[in-house]
């Protein structure tokens, strides 16, 4: 079979980009272990209140873990709660979040935290707030009618 | 006898193809801005936390 020259560079140029993505994306999911921000725990949405992390939301210092603080938030129509808070520059944190009622979303505007928070199910997501800043929490999954008040803060501090 | 005869005499016309340059180009055009992209937005998520 003949094939052209130039069809032979862009067919090797395009099955060698597909294989870097791919690789890129692999090694980042199966070595690196990036994953979407669930942990696969489920949790009874009546219950959310009284059952730890939940029953204290906001930024508790651990020890003994991989991560310095949990950042717990609690979202339920049209709120987060905790509404503002303040994180030391360079922590690592486990953002930790569930719904009380309907699906909502967590995006903190300007950054990799993004996740879709259902009822019944926890997200969780490990990262460094290394650049300090405002930062604003919002609902990207329409929820209702107060949706566009749903928002809450993130300073990150020194 | 008749002598059935099939016409071999009759050559068909290629047309000459064999210039891909421009072809060469906008794949390459395409490939580049995939690439581009592509390499934007994964750095952009390494940047950010």
């Amino acid at each position: 079979m003949h094939i052209h020259k130039f069809e032979k560079i862009w067919l090797i140029f395009g099955v060698g980009a597909l294989v870097v993505f791919l690789s890129v994306v692999g090694v980042s999911a199966f070595y690196l272990g990036n994953k979407p921000p669930s942990c696969l725990t489920t949790i009874d949405p009546k219950k959310v209140d009284t059952e730890a992390p939940f029953d204290k939301p906001g930024l508790n210092k651990v020890e003994g873990k991989e991560w310095d603080y949990e950042l717990v938030y609690v979202a339920s129509a049209f709120l987060y709660n905790p509404g503002e808070v303040e994180v030391p520059l360079g922590a690592k944190v486990k953002v930790i979040a569930t719904t009380k009622d309907v699906v909502h979303g967590f995006q903190v505007a300007g950054t990799n935290i993004n996740m879709m928070l259902e009822p019944g199910y926890v997200n969780e997501i490990v990262t460094t707030f290394d650049k300090e800043g405002e930062y604003l929490v919002v609902c990207n999954e329409y929820c209702g009618t107060g949706h566009h008040l749903m928002s809450s803060k993130i300073k990150v501090v020194k | 006898m008749a002598k059935v005869e099939l016409k071999s005499n009759k050559k068909t016309e290629i047309e000459d193809s064999s210039s891909l340059k421009g072809t060469l180009a906008s794949v390459f055009l395409l490939g580049i801005f995939l690439v581009v992209t592509w390499a934007s937005v994964y750095f952009l998520f390494l940047d950010r936390f």
